[in-house]
């Protein structure tokens, strides 16, 4: 399990889609996020902590805000002391809510990291909610390849030097867009949906046997690579070997495993002149079509068996 | 399958050059060899796989290797690392 800090708000995954801003208690950025849950603090505020989680998240929405400036100056001081006596995680407040001196002053004290969101407080613990359970996903690392093709995700793997990074340029080259090559970091964010990204130091970079290391974004362009794609199919690219069978009908579909959630999964033989791109293109198409509902192999296969049922009898 | 850990005491850590001179002599190797740090495995035949792993000095790493020449390439390594990248 990864040790995930309340900085991974602001400099790590959630960044881009919570759009934090911290105004106070910097000095506690490095506190370790337990568990991934919020907590309204009404009622701690109101004087009542018991059974008061102070170690989740601390989300002040309009309700809290309202009642912290009702407080007197007396009210303020003794309310505030008991509230920052617990060991704070960090608190959020939300309608970019500034609260006043005194609550930023212990917070900087007492080094718990205060953050502004623009967005209403239901909204925010919606998306809140979805951001952190992407950030607490089970994840693995994978030797492969995943490029987005005619927006299906396609987790290239096979041996190193099988061609997976010249496959990946090839079709970039056709229009299709780099998530990560050569190290897949996979989440699975639900029962049924893998994400996968690239690292954040290689991103987008591809090593081309012969040139050496390009950056994909510089010389393709940014509608060359997207920074995420959910993982709908996996395809094998393994050296041609003439005594091995394989799949020439698509009847039976395969299943590749990743983290206990099963993935549509094909063996493509490399052989030289063997256009392994337009395969791959193909192969995509065929598993959209599959998505809604049309199997090519077993269509053709019912036609054929109808056909000997009555054409053929004649 | 064999497997030893090794700490990486060079100043710059495996950026580039290192990584390059790590996967050259895995190439030599038919065997299957990973470099693995905090539970994250790269492979080490791949210099972007290595590079991902983003090693800094200190960083204590596990060298695994499976198949043909496995000890031989996992000694050779180990050597590599604790020398510095110096040949």
């Amino acid at each position: 399990m990864r040790k995930l800090t309340v900085r991974h708000f602001i400099d790590g995954e959630g960044r881009i889609d919570l759009q934090l801003r911290l105004i106070a208690g910097e000095g506690g950025l490095d506190k370790e996020i337990k568990y991934g849950e919020i907590n309204r603090p009404g009622l701690a505020l109101a004087g009542f902590f018991d059974h008061f989680a102070y170690d989740r998240i601390q989300i002040f929405g309009q309700g809290e805000t309202a009642f912290m400036n009702q407080l007197s100056y007396d009210q303020k001081i003794k309310t505030y002391n008991d509230f920052f006596s617990f060991d704070l995680l960090c608190c959020i407040f939300t309608h970019e809510y500034v609260p006043d001196k005194m609550f930023l002053e212990l917070a900087e004290k007492k080094n718990v990291p205060i953050f502004l969101s623009k967005r209403a407080t239901t909204r925010f613990i919606t998306l809140f909610v979805h951001v952190i359970d992407e950030i607490f996903a089970e994840q693995i690392t994978l030797h492969a390849t995943l490029v987005d093709v005619f927006g299906v995700g396609v987790l290239l793997t096979g041996k190193s030097g099988v061609g997976k990074s010249e496959t990946a340029l090839e079709l970039i080259e056709r229009g299709h867009r780099l998530v990560a090559d050569d190290m897949v970091i996979v989440k699975k964010i639900d029962e049924s949906l893998l994400m996968g990204t690239g690292s954040e130091i290689l991103k987008h970079h591809i090593e081309i046997r012969g040139i050496g290391i390009v950056n994909v974004r510089e010389i393709f362009g940014i509608r060359s690579v997207r920074n995420r794609k959910r993982i709908e199919m996996v395809i094998l690219l393994e050296e041609w070997e003439p005594e091995k069978e394989y799949d020439r009908l698509g009847l039976d579909e395969n299943k590749y495993n990743i983290m206990e959630i099963e993935v549509p999964y094909i063996t493509v033989p490399v052989r030289p002149g063997r256009n392994i791109p337009v395969i791959i293109e193909t192969a995509a198409l065929n598993q959209r079509l599959k998505k809604i509902g049309i199997n090519s192999a077993r269509e053709l296969d019912e036609k054929i068996k109808k056909w000997i049922l009555t054409e053929g009898q004649k | 399958m064999i497997e030893k850990d090794v700490i990486v005491n060079s100043d710059a850590g495996i950026h580039a050059r290192p990584a390059m001179m790590i996967v050259r002599e895995a190439m030599k190797y038919p065997c299957e060899v990973m470099l693995i740090k905090d539970s994250i495995e790269a492979d080490a035949k791949s210099i972007m796989s290595v590079l991902g792993l983003a090693i800094i000095s200190g960083t204590k790493l596990t060298i695994r290797a499976n198949g043909e020449g496995e000890s031989e390439l996992v000694d050779f390594l180990v050597e590599l690392i604790e020398k510095d990248f110096r040949a």
